[in-house]
């Protein structure tokens, strides 16, 4: 992945001051926003449907699950509510759902937990996150045919990001956490221009 | 005006500092070695500080290098595993040696963790990820197995499920099973969902 954009240079001095006031400015406002949804999610509990039921498939069932019938892009996250990074990046996805959907991207998330947590720590996990995409879990006994199947250079290391056209052809993939702007810009090849 | 300045001062500063905060995205992780490939030696502190080479710590018939992890659910599911490989090989001449890569783990977290966990084999500390990068190393477990010439006879993981009550293909110790028996590593590579590793510019 490549920088165009080379960062102006400025004196140091001026870098701390700018980096630390920006780290002031964000920390009130993550501050500011972990308040307002843990308010919203209070008062809105009742209302607010609970995600769709976390479904079980098998590799095969997760490779037509990845299948593209040309019209739609499709986003898939791999992840599981044990791995740190997962949980970080989740809202960013949430948030990309949320601003891509109507726009033409699908957006699938399989987790690797357990099948003993498909009805307690995943869907509890996706309700504190606001998250609305169809999230499955795969549940194989040997999981390596379905890394393989997805990506033959995927170590299994989670999490893992794959965007596809709408042809099935992988565009954009990321191992580890993603930068949510750079996978931003790869949807936006995807779902802004209308041909 | 002055006003006016300080506002656009304030937002110049930042944008320089989201630009400056940018995470830049992670250098691509170099390709593992493939098998057959010998390793290279190298030298790394364990967690109380002193300093191993590889070639110091290898077994007469071989070594196994995996790397490992205090907080990841998938490494941790496999510690009584790797204890008992490391008891199990260590007689018949296989040395079982950890490697904790994760910027977030310091030496005083491997060593707590190993000693609660009761992991007796070598755990080194890979600052820098320096030789996570020289294998290509990615997730918690990943093991290698070196002969005893240092060439790469199997990488991948250790068996096919954290849950050990479903485990049903052990191609970590059938590769050094098949070395020890003078036979050839019949699957040489194989992949288990994992904990990626935190490298330092993460």
């Amino acid at each position: 992945m490549t920088h165009s954009a080379k960062p102006i240079q400025l004196p140091f001095v001026f870098r701390s001051a700018a980096v630390l006031v920006s780290i002031l400015l964000l920390t009130f406002s993550a501050a500011a926003q972990g308040k307002s949804a843990h308010k919203s999610r209070r008062s809105s509990a009742a209302k607010t449907p609970a995600p769709a039921p976390v479904r079980a498939v098998n590799a095969e069932e997760m490779q037509a699950l990845l299948r593209r019938d040309g019209k739609r892009p499709l986003l898939v996250n791999y992840w599981a509510t044990w791995c740190d990074p997962c949980r970080d990046e989740f809202p960013d996805l949430v948030k990309i759902d949320r601003d891509y959907r109507a726009k033409g991207l699908d957006f699938i998330a399989i987790t690797l937990d357990d099948l003993s947590d498909i009805n307690t720590a995943v869907p509890r996990f996706l309700l504190t996150m606001n998250a609305k995409m169809p999230v499955y879990l795969l549940n194989v006994a040997d999981p390596e045919p379905a890394i393989n199947m997805v990506d033959s250079n995927w170590s299994g290391a989670l999490p893992a990001t794959f965007l596809y056209d709408s042809s099935g052809k992988v565009v954009y993939k990321h191992f580890g956490r993603v930068n949510p702007g750079e996978l931003r810009a790869a949807i936006e090849k995807l779902v802004g221009t209308k041909q | 005006m002055k006003k006016l300045a300080a506002i656009s001062l304030l937002i110049t500063l930042l944008a320089v500092a989201l630009l400056v905060n940018a995470r830049t995205p992670v250098a691509d992780i170099p390709a593992p070695p493939i098998i057959g490939a010998t390793i290279a030696d190298f030298t790394l502190p364990d967690a109380g500080g002193a300093s191993h080479t590889l070639a110091s710590l290898r077994g007469s018939k071989g070594t196994v290098l995996i790397f490992i992890a205090t907080q990841c659910p998938v490494s941790n599911g496999y510690n009584e595993r790797m204890e008992k490989l490391a008891q199990d090989f260590k007689a018949r001449g296989i040395n079982v040696i950890g490697i904790n890569a994760n910027s977030t783990e310091s030496a005083a977290d491997v060593k707590d963790h190993a000693a609660k966990n009761n992991l007796t084999f070598t755990i080194l500390k890979d600052n820098g990820n320096k030789v996570a990068d020289q294998l290509g190393a990615t997730r918690t477990p990943e093991a290698y197995f070196l002969d005893a010439s240092n060439k790469l006879l199997y990488h991948g993981r250790i068996d096919n499920s954290r849950d050990i009550t479903q485990v049903n293909s052990s191609e970590l110790r059938d590769a050094l099973e098949a070395a020890l028996a003078g036979k050839p590593v019949a699957k040489a590579t194989a992949n288990a969902f994992g904990c990626s590793i935190k490298r330092g510019g993460e």
